[in-house]
């Protein structure tokens, strides 16, 4: 990994969007094992994947994860926490008026 | 870590960007939320050992694992059947509003409780996470429906964006689920009892549910208070008690200010949201003390002058906003530093010290 460099990894991986009243979920597995560190980047290729309520679409589909640079990496690491409050929940989105 | 395995599949959950369309003539708005994906030391999270509280983890555990909730989350006659059209439609952004994002909270906490299921090697911890994840979507897949009644349609086509990965130390994560949890517990019991008392002012069934609902983000409350406990440092240490000091008064401070934002909602529920706020941080607080050895003062006389200093600031701010041009980037400037201003006032506050018990867990009782 280079200090300013990035690198792309094409990577298989299996998508699975669930648009149920049981669970509302979306998902990608890399199917190779292939792990994100901070400051990576994921794309999903092909078409977005829409599924219509109640339907639960899993598909095989490739990736691109773009290496952060060293720098890059160090940074997100360092300043990532200064978005926690994304982790709180507060019921209502933060515009003041809508 | 998984990449040392490649037989083990990593799997990366992502956050959606919800784009609530309208689908029908009634709903027109469009609500984009910006999602953010999450990476932490999976490392260290494999590190965490629970022996020191296995009695009550493995208690916690047994519960979560039972899923008393399983039948919880389905319509039933009680579902109350509701004319959207009808509703005032001041009441009704507020509370679409409320619904999208309760929804995306909900998602987003599936979406980073999985990917710690995912990329850890800890057995306990994967565990406990899976169980939160279900949770989670659960509730989102609830909140959606309710949403699609209204003529909200939830887009999942974002997973085919470019998306980053930023970064939160795993106490980081302790500390704001924890009091996230919590406070989630105290809104919802809040607002449930009041209704209780009051069921004239239900203007959704939703409400109805939140009594079991809740119950589930206490639970998950418990699970981060324990992990919390597992290291004594995170909450000892000097440094470690000014950050929970900062994420209370941060924390209670931004409830404060959003809740003020939605006047129409608490109207219609009958609740003064004033009164409402210090219910929740009174219950939050109380909560609290099992596991934080500090307490915000709620009743000191800086309190709630600076709170409503700052929602005064963040209207300002907005109007700004608004307005543009160099005077609404000065009005910008200038909200910005009363809220600055009260936030000081407010962290500096002197907090009350509690000694948290020897035995954390905790049962809901509000």
């Amino acid at each position: 990994m280079g200090l300013f460099s990035k690198i792309a990894e094409e990577v298989p991986c299996t998508v699975e969007v669930s648009h149920r009243f049981e669970s509302l979920h979306a998902h990608v597995r890399f199917n190779n094992g292939a792990v994100v560190y901070p400051g990576d980047e994921v794309l999903v290729h092909g078409a977005p994947i829409l599924a219509a309520y109640g339907e639960l679409i899993v598909e095989d589909r490739q990736a691109t994860i773009t290496r952060a640079s060293l720098l890059e990496r160090l940074w997100t690491r360092a300043t990532g926490d200064f978005g926690f409050m994304e982790l709180c929940e507060f019921s209502f989105s933060e515009e003041v008026t809508l | 870590m998984n990449a040392q395995n490649p037989d083990i599949a990593a799997e990366t959950p992502i956050v959606p960007e919800i784009d609530s369309t309208a689908t029908t003539a009634m709903a027109t708005e469009t609500t984009m939320l910006n999602p953010r994906f999450y990476t932490t030391d999976f490392d260290e999270m494999d590190r965490v050992d629970v022996s020191s509280i296995r009695p009550e983890w493995d208690k916690l555990i047994a519960q979560m694992k039972s899923d008393p909730n399983k039948g919880h989350f389905k319509k039933n006659a009680d579902w109350d059947k509701i004319d959207w059209a009808a509703m005032d439609p001041k009441l009704r952004v507020e509370f679409i509003d409320f619904l999208v994002s309760s929804c995306t909270a909900e998602f987003s906490g599936c979406v980073l409780y999985k990917e710690m299921k995912r990329r850890g090697n800890n057995p306990d911890i994967c565990e406990l996470f899976n169980y939160m994840a279900r949770d989670e979507a659960r509730h989102a897949g609830f909140i959606n429906d309710a949403l699609r009644e209204a003529g909200v349609a939830v887009n999942l086509g974002f997973l085919t964006k470019a998306k980053k990965y930023t970064y939160f130390r795993p106490k980081f994560i302790y500390y704001a689920t924890y009091l996230s949890e919590k406070i989630g517990y105290a809104r919802y019991i809040t607002i449930y009892r009041h209704l209780e008392a009051n069921p004239d002012q239900r203007f959704h069934p939703i409400f109805k549910w939140f009594k079991e609902w809740c119950n589930d983000e206490f639970s998950h409350g418990e699970a981060f208070a324990l992990l919390m406990r597992t290291d004594p440092k995170l909450t000892s240490s000097f440094a470690n008690k000014l950050w929970i000091r900062f994420f209370l008064t941060a924390v209670y401070s931004t409830m404060f200010v959003r809740d003020h934002a939605r006047p129409e909602f608490h109207k219609a529920l009958g609740v003064d949201i004033e009164w409402y706020d210090q219910e929740v941080f009174r219950k939050t607080s109380t909560i609290a003390r099992q596991v934080f050895p500090i307490e915000v003062d709620i009743d000191h006389p800086r309190w709630l002058p600076n709170l409503r200093r700052m929602r005064d600031a963040f209207g300002q701010m907005d109007a700004g906003k608004r307005k543009g041009g160099v005077a609404g980037w000065l009005g910008k400037m200038v909200g910005g530093a009363k809220a600055a201003t009260a936030f000081v006032s407010l962290y500096t506050i002197p907090v009350i010290k509690r000694e948290p018990p020897k035995n954390v867990r905790l049962e809901p009782i509000y």
